[in-house]
């Protein structure tokens, strides 16, 4: 099953109108689509608006590949779950995000393994094709959780005293009295 | 507590909940319900307001001073976005907590605007990006891949 996903927040009509058309033309593969607030209503694949978390990770679980914006949700679940994914990154000037930033990030992105970028969507069918072919799931799940190194100074950190005094009784009880 | 918006910025905070081990944790989403793998643990729901629909701040001011005020939190921390910067400077002026904020590893280039201002509110102020470090400050202490 591929799984093509938009994220959370924003619609994404482009790559959902680019992945309805390339489902056109490949009757044989299983596909569902997350498409959020998209005006556009697919035709030939089947679609939700939003997956609770649960019904995400397992559609994730259960895909050969993730089509997808290039927002971290979507990628760090990916990994996590060591499955494939192509990336169209959303264009701030299209009124696809609030700025350029998935260009950047799929700039970084793109050297990772299981890993493709399509720079338009016109590169999507190719993309696809090549992940399909080369299986790069094979590049493995990444583990759960962050490297110990950053998780002991952040706990380390919280774990200190308040850097304020907290005023007897918090200013809520304060003005109320 | 984390007070991180769902999405991309909650699944880094997944990856950051075992810093909190053994901590009394309580969490602040924008979500309806707690992400199930968290089990059992007090959960805050919070309007999710963006630059798009700003007049939906108030509400949001309103639950998150609410949840503030009852836990009294020791730490607040957030991956991000809006709400998770208005909860560090509320939980900063109204229970005195320390506050931390972690911005978003997609911001390879630039942090965000809400991570900018988080300059303001935040005792650890913290990018996943080595070169967008500075002196003063945001610091990079690691990233979550």
């Amino acid at each position: 099953m591929i799984f093509v996903t938009i994220g959370s927040m924003f619609p994404f009509d482009r790559l959902i109108r680019a992945m309805d058309a390339w489902a056109a033309t490949s009757p044989g593969e299983e596909m569902l689509a997350q498409i959020g607030a998209g005006g556009f209503e697919p035709a030939h694949m089947p679609w939700v608006r939003k997956l609770d978390r649960e019904a995400y990770v397992r559609t994730v679980r259960g895909a050969r590949l993730l089509v997808a914006h290039a927002g971290m949700g979507t990628v760090i679940t990916a990994a996590e779950y060591g499955k494939p994914v192509v990336l169209l990154p959303r264009q701030g000037a299209l009124g696809e995000h609030n700025n350029d930033h998935q260009a950047d990030t799929a700039a970084w992105l793109r050297t990772r393994p299981g890993i493709r970028v399509a720079d338009a969507e016109g590169d999507l069918p190719a993309c696809i094709a090549a992940a399909l072919a080369g299986e790069d799931a094979a590049a493995g799940a990444i583990g759960a959780h962050a490297p110990q190194a950053f998780l002991d100074r952040i706990r380390a950190f919280v774990a200190g005293p308040r850097p304020r005094s907290d005023p007897p009784g918090g200013l809520s009880r304060r003005r109320r009295g | 507590m984390v007070a991180t918006s769902d999405g991309g910025h909650w699944v880094q905070m997944r990856r950051i909940l075992p810093a909190f081990a053994g901590f009394e944790l309580v969490c602040v989403g924008t979500e309806p319900r707690a992400d199930p793998d968290l089990g059992p643990v007090r959960y805050y729901p919070v309007r999710n307001v963006s630059r798009a629909n700003a007049h939906a701040l108030p509400v949001l001011v309103w639950q998150l001073a609410r949840a503030i005020r009852r836990e009294r939190p020791d730490a607040v921390v957030t991956t991000g976005a809006g709400p998770g910067l208005i909860a560090l400077a509320l939980a900063r002026h109204l229970a005195g907590s320390r506050t931390v904020w972690i911005d978003s590893i997609a911001n390879t280039e630039r942090m965000s605007l809400s991570g900018r201002m988080a300059g303001w509110v935040a005792d650890a102020w913290l990018v996943q990006w080595e070169h967008l470090a500075r002196p003063e400050g945001p610091h990079y202490w690691g990233a979550v891949l």
